[in-house]
C-alpha cells in the first residue's frame, strides 16, 4: 500500500502541549516518525543571564505548570552549589514534603490527562478532584496555586504554617483510599487492559542509552532513582523505597508498566509525607518566622568567573540538571550561562522512533503513557 | 526503607575512576580530577577537560572502560572575551548508572550501599575549551549516545556550536527558517530589561524593534 505523511499536531490531543508528530503511515500501520518541538520556545537560558539568582526561581517555576516545585528546587539545587550555601535541616525538609506533594499534584494531572487518552473521563473529573486538595497544601507555602516562588537560595520562604502538618496528615490519608478507587475502577475495565497492554515497549538499557529517565525506566524493571543514586536533601532520612515495576515481556515495558509504576510512585510519596512530617525538626506545629536561620541561611550573591554549579534531581516525568556558570553581568550579581536539561526535551524524539510498528490508534496510548510536558521542553 | 549510594562508596568510585582515566589518557594531556560539590551532601564527581581532537578517544573509553552509559546534558558557552585558547566551551554531563545486563521477566531492585566497583554511580563533568573563531567545532559523539543526539542539536541550534558528524542537524526549538548562523546564545545578541515607560508607552510591546534589528544576519 502506498506509504504517507500525516502532520498530528500542533492541536492535537495525543501531543498534550503544542507539538507536531509527523507519522508515515502504511495502512494503519505507523513506519517512521518526526518529532518537531519549539512551538513555546521562551528562551528561558537568555532570559536568566540579564537575571540576578535570586530572580531566576520564578521562571523555573514556569518551565512546567504542573510542577513548578520540583525545577524551582532544583534550580535553587544548583545555585547552593556555585555559591556554596549551606541548608539548615528544618529547611531541607520542608523542600521535601514540597516537592512530594508537588508530585502527586503532578501525577494526578499526568492519570487525569492520560484517561480521556484512552477513553475514560470519569478519571479526569476525580484526578483533578483529589490534585486540588494538593494544590491547596502547596497555596499555602507559596501563596499561589501553581507557581509558588517558594524555595529560597539557602531554604525557604516561609515555615510551613500552624496545622499544615495535619491537613497534610489528613489528606494524604484519604488519598491512600482514593488510589485503590482508581485501581478498581481501571484495573478492572477491560478497555483500559487492551489499550495499554502489549503496546510501546521500551527496555531499560534502550532507555538509558537514550537519555530517558524517571518513572519511565523504572517500569523497565530497575529501581534507579537519582534520590538513592545521587543522594540530595533528606531523601535518606524517610521512609521510601523507589517504585519499580516487573516489565510484563523480554521486550521491556509497555504502556501498563508505566501506569502502574506512577501509581505505585504516589503510593510511596504518600510514605514519604506522613514519615517526613513526623520527623521534621523542631516539630510540625512551630512556626518559624520568615528569615529564621531555622528555615533560611544567609547566601552569598555573586559568584566569581569559573565557578560552576551543578544539580541532579528526581523531577516528576525524570531527571532535570542545571548547570550554572559565575561570572556574569554585575560583577558576578548574574548567570554568565545557565543550562537547563529537561528530561521530556529527550523523551519526546524518543518515544516518537518507539511508535514505529503499532498502529495509529496506539500512538495517544503510548505518548501519554511517557507523561510528556512541552512546558519544560522548549523552555 | 531505601539505602542511600555512601560518601564513602561515592569517594572511592570516583577515585578509581580517575585512576583509570590518568594511567590511559595522561600522557596525551588530559585532565582528570576528583571535584566535590559544595552543597547538599558535597558529592565526588570527577571533572575531565581535554581537546576537540581528544574527545572521541575519551567518550569511547568513558562509555566502553568505564561503564558511563548516560548522557545528560551537553551545554556551550560563548566567551568572547575568554581569549584565543577558549573563546568558547562545551561541556557534557554524565553519569555512570548501574543499569546492565537486565535480566528480561524479572525486577533488579539495587540497595545503593551494597553496590561495588563499578556498579557505583559517578558523576562526569567534561570540560572541551575551543579556540576563538567564528566557526567552532567538536566531534560529535552522538553514535556513541544515543542521548547526545538532541542534546547536541539544541547546542548548535541555540549557541552554533558545529558538531562534527552529526547525522541530521536541524533546527530544535528555534523556528526552522531562522537565519543562518543566527544563535541567539552567542553573547554578541544582547537581552536588556524594557523600562517601565517603554511598557507603558507599548504595553503590547509591537512597536519595540530587536537590538540587532539592520544587522545583516
Amino acid at each position: 500500500m502506498a506509504e504517507m505523511w500525516i502532520t498530528m499536531g500542533p492541536q492535537h490531543p495525543m501531543t498534550h502541549g503544542l507539538w507536531t508528530l509527523r507519522v508515515k503511515v502504511d495502512g494503519e500501520t505507523v513506519t517512521d516518525t518526526e518529532a518537531e518541538l519549539g512551538y513555546i520556545h521562551r528562551g528561558v537560558e537568555k532570559i536568566c543571564e540579564a537575571r540576578d539568582f535570586t530572580q531566576i526561581t520564578p521562571y523555573c517555576d514556569r518551565l512546567c505548570y504542573v510542577s513548578a516545585m520540583t525545577w524551582a528546587h532544583s534550580y535553587v539545587m544548583a545555585a547552593e552549589d556555585l555559591l556554596e550555601a549551606e541548608v539548615p535541616e528544618r529547611a531541607e525538609y520542608i523542600r521535601l514534603m514540597a516537592a512530594e506533594v508537588q508530585r502527586l499534584a503532578s501525577h494526578l494531572m499526568w492519570l487525569g490527562a492520560f484517561g480521556p487518552d484512552i477513553g475514560n473521563l470519569t478519571l479526569m473529573t476525580w484526578c483533578l478532584r483529589d490534585r486540588e486538595m494538593f494544590l491547596d497544601l502547596l497555596q499555602e507555602l507559596g501563596g499561589s496555586r501553581m507557581h509558588y516562588n517558594y524555595p529560597r537560595i539557602g531554604g525557604v520562604k516561609r515555615d510551613i504554617p500552624i496545622g499544615w502538618g495535619n491537613r497534610l496528615k489528613a489528606k494524604v490519608k484519604l488519598f491512600e483510599h482514593r488510589i485503590n478507587e482508581y485501581e478498581m475502577l481501571l484495573d478492572e475495565s477491560t478497555i483500559w487492559l487492551v489499550r495499554l497492554q502489549g503496546v510501546g515497549y521500551a527496555t531499560a538499557e534502550d532507555q538509558l542509552n537514550a537519555g530517558v529517565t524517571g518513572p519511565n525506566i523504572r517500569a523497565a524493571g530497575v529501581n534507579t532513582d537519582t534520590r538513592w543514586t545521587n543522594p540530595y536533601s533528606v531523601y535518606d532520612q524517610v521512609d521510601w523505597e523507589p517504585a519499580v515495576e516487573k516489565p510484563t515481556s523480554v521486550k521491556g515495558a509497555d504502556c501498563y508498566d508505566r501506569y502502574r509504576v506512577r501509581m505505585e510512585e504516589m503510593r510511596q510519596s504518600c510514605r514519604m509525607l506522613l514519615d517526613a512530617i513526623d520527623k521534621i525538626p523542631g516539630g510540625a506545629n512551630t512556626h518559624y518566622q520568615p528569615g529564621d536561620e531555622m528555615i533560611l541561611t544567609k547566601a552569598p550573591t555573586r559568584a566569581p568567573e569559573g565557578a560552576t554549579g551543578f544539580s541532579t534531581y528526581e523531577c516528576t516525568r525524570g531527571v532535570s540538571n542545571f548547570y550554572i556558570q559565575g561570572g556574569g553581568d554585575g560583577r558576578g550579581k548574574n548567570p554568565y550561562r545557565l543550562s537547563i536539561r529537561s528530561p521530556m526535551f529527550i523523551t519526546i524524539p524518543y518515544v516518537a522512533k518507539t511508535m514505529i510498528g503499532y498502529k495509529i490508534a496506539d500512538i495517544p496510548a503510548i505518548m501519554g503513557s511517557f507523561d510528556p510536558c512541552i512546558g519544560e521542553t522548549d523552555r | 526503607m531505601v539505602t542511600a549510594v555512601t560518601k564513602e562508596q561515592n569517594a572511592e568510585a570516583a577515585k578509581a575512576v580517575v585512576e583509570n582515566l590518568s594511567s590511559r589518557f595522561s600522557d596525551a594531556g588530559v585532565v582528570a580530577e576528583v571535584i566535590a560539590h559544595t552543597s547538599g551532601k558535597a558529592y565526588d564527581f570527577v571533572r575531565i577537560t581535554c581537546s576537540p581532537d581528544q574527545w572521541r578517544g575519551v567518550a569511547k573509553h568513558l562509555k566502553n572502560e568505564v561503564g558511563v552509559n548516560y548522557c545528560a546534558m551537553v551545554t556551550g558557552t560563548h566567551f568572547p572575551e575568554g581569549g584565543a585558547d577558549r573563546g568558547w566551551e562545551v561541556a557534557y554531563h554524565m553519569y555512570r548508572w548501574p543499569i546492565a545486563n537486565v535480566a528480561a521477566h524479572t525486577m533488579t531492585v539495587l540497595e545503593g550501599d551494597k553496590l561495588k566497583g563499578d556498579e557505583i554511580p559517578v558523576e562526569f563533568e567534561i570540560f572541551i575549551p575551543l579556540p576563538a573563531g567564528d566557526t567552532p567545532s567538536v566531534p560529535s559523539i552522538q553514535d556513541i549516545w544515543e542521548g547526545a543526539d538532541w542534546n547536541e542539536k539544541e547546542t548548535w541550534d541555540l549557541v552554533g556550536i558545529d558538531f562534527e558528524g552529526h547525522v541530521n542537524m536541524h533546527r530544535v526549538l528555534n523556528p526552522h527558517d531562522s537565519p543562518v548562523a543566527f544563535h541567539p546564545l552567542q553573547r554578541q545578541h544582547k537581552i536588556r530589561y524594557h523600562d517601565f515607560n517603554e511598557m507603558y508607552d507599548d504595553p503590547q510591546g509591537f512597536g519595540r524593534k530587536p537590538v540587532d534589528e539592520g544587522r545583516v544576519k
